[in-house]
């Protein structure tokens, strides 16, 4: 073989230059080739890191990709099981007061305040906020303020923050198998309370399992990330239906009845083990702040950035669980078209911008002369929807039968009179 | 905290369809279908269960 020792090889003229002939193979010590019949360029296993692709640096002439190994398209779009992790829509309003015993309500959209066991003086306020960790893309933040404290925690009481997720939604992580998938957990947080906190999976089938894990605040007033990974249940499977089949909960406040165990991997139930380690009361000051955004929970044992959604998308996920027909502050508005089934019927109807998990409920403000029909050149008020026809999870059919009076068969259209009129529905797990 | 809890009967048969639940210290009130999977159902099953009342109207004539 002969050799040639050249510092390069330019062409002779224009910019091209041309090494072998067709059907020639042309190999670099390194273990990559270059087929010239083909134009395939062939590099060994590993020779491409992350380091060498810059951001989008791939195009895909094609129509499908294919996966190897035990990567799964869960590791690509919508890998973040969570809804509304960053906290950006909340249907129900900013500002959420007076929470604590006995109204544990969703808040933000897909995340609920709940306030389990004996009963507590604590109050707070959920509201979304706009104090979110610098340089991380994020907007919105959920954040709670004590407003009224208790410095002593009964045994049985314990306040978290959750959400939850449909068993359909889970199926592709496994559970109940061998291959069951490890999940992972991550979460920006930041509170004026620094310590250690609870946090815990539950699956929430016919028989309940508990994972609770800890993770610890170590600066006051300081956005911390926070990664928590769960090892997958070989043991019981996720109902494959729109149930509540896994739930998170960041505990908050938990008595000694509800922290005094062990962190424990899948296991039964144990109440002592949900928060256990926890340290922190963020009921014992009214000074006392806890936010969060950012919150993933995705397949593997490690954290990717956060999955930022186009709005519309983020908005249309947390329609199928709730609704906002029509807001307080949206008075002076029709929002409805209906007519007189009767002379003292009115009969409405709407349909949902997204098929809803259940049949949901209407959720409305009542009060006198809230609404008002519209038909045939006359108003007709009425406090409330008081008459459901049908609820199906893609539309829905109700009316008042109370308190109207005019024509059967003139159509019309119901108005919104007062600013604390609402019309919402419900299908929240 | 639920109030009260009254049966609605609607459809075209006027069959039982739904609940309307009123709540202590507030003027919110929801109709809630005969669905299980809906967690209103769920808390007024709940709230039966406790000991409480449903408000039964007899049907109303709507056709």
């Amino acid at each position: 073989m002969s050799k040639i020792e050249v510092d390069t090889i330019a062409p002779q003229s224009g910019t091209t230059v041309t090494l072998g002939e067709a059907g020639d193979t042309i190999t670099v010590p390194t273990g990559a080739t270059f087929d010239a019949s083909s134009g395939t360029l062939t590099l060994p296993d590993g020779s491409v890191t992350n380091a060498k692709l810059a951001n989008s640096a791939i195009t895909l002439n094609g129509n499908s990709v294919s996966l190897g190994g035990s990567a799964s398209i869960a590791s690509g779009m919508f890998r973040n099981i969570i809804i509304n992790g960053d906290m950006s829509i909340s249907q129900r309003g900013t500002s959420f007061t007076g929470l604590g015993d006995t109204n544990s309500q969703y808040t933000l959209d897909r995340f609920k305040w709940v306030e389990e066991g004996a009963t507590d003086t604590a109050e707070y306020t959920v509201s979304q906020s706009t104090d979110v960790p610098t340089g991380q893309g994020f907007s919105k933040s959920l954040k709670i303020d004590c407003t009224t404290a208790d410095t002593s925690v009964d045994a049985n009481n314990i306040q978290y923050i959750g959400t939850a997720i449909e068993g359909q939604n889970l199926q592709y992580l496994k559970y109940g198998t061998s291959n069951a998938e490890s999940t992972t957990l991550s979460f920006w947080v930041r509170s004026n309370k620094t310590g250690t906190y609870g946090v815990a999976l539950i699956s929430n089938d016919s028989t309940e399992y508990l994972y609770s894990q800890t993770y610890t605040i170590n600066s006051a007033d300081t956005w911390e990330k926070k990664t928590l990974t769960f090892v997958g249940d070989t043991s019981a499977n996720f109902d494959d239906d729109n149930g509540n089949s896994l739930l998170i909960q960041w505990y908050l406040v938990a008595g000694t009845n509800k922290s005094s165990g062990s962190s424990q991997t899948w296991g039964s139930y144990t109440q002592a083990n949900r928060a256990a380690g926890q340290t922190v009361n963020l009921a014992d000051s009214t000074s006392n702040e806890w936010y969060i955004t950012g919150v993933q929970l995705e397949a593997g044992t490690s954290a990717s950035d956060f999955e930022f959604l186009p709005v519309d998308v983020k908005l249309a996920r947390c329609q199928r669980y709730y609704y906002a027909l029509l807001n307080t502050g949206e008075n002076d508005n029709y929002f409805l078209s209906g007519y007189y089934y009767t002379g003292s019927f009115i009969y409405c109807h709407t349909e949902f911008p997204t098929q809803m998990r259940a049949s949901p409920s209407l959720v409305q403000g009542s009060g006198t002369d809230y609404y008002t029909f519209y038909s045939n050149g006359s108003g007709d008020g009425f406090d409330s929807f008081n008459y459901n026809i049908t609820f199906l999870t893609r539309n829905a059919t109700f009316g008042n039968n109370s308190q109207v009076s005019g024509t059967g068969g003139n159509a019309g259209r119901v108005y919104s009179t007062n600013t604390n009129s609402y019309v919402h529905f419900n299908a929240e797990l | 905290m639920i109030d009260t809890v009254t049966k609605i009967y609607g459809g075209m048969n006027n069959e039982h369809n739904g609940y309307k639940v009123t709540y202590v210290n507030s003027n919110k009130i929801l109709l809630v279908p005969l669905d299980e999977a809906n967690t209103d159902y769920q808390a007024i099953q709940e709230w039966i269960a406790d000991g409480n009342t449903v408000i039964d109207n007899p049907p109303q004539e709507n056709n």
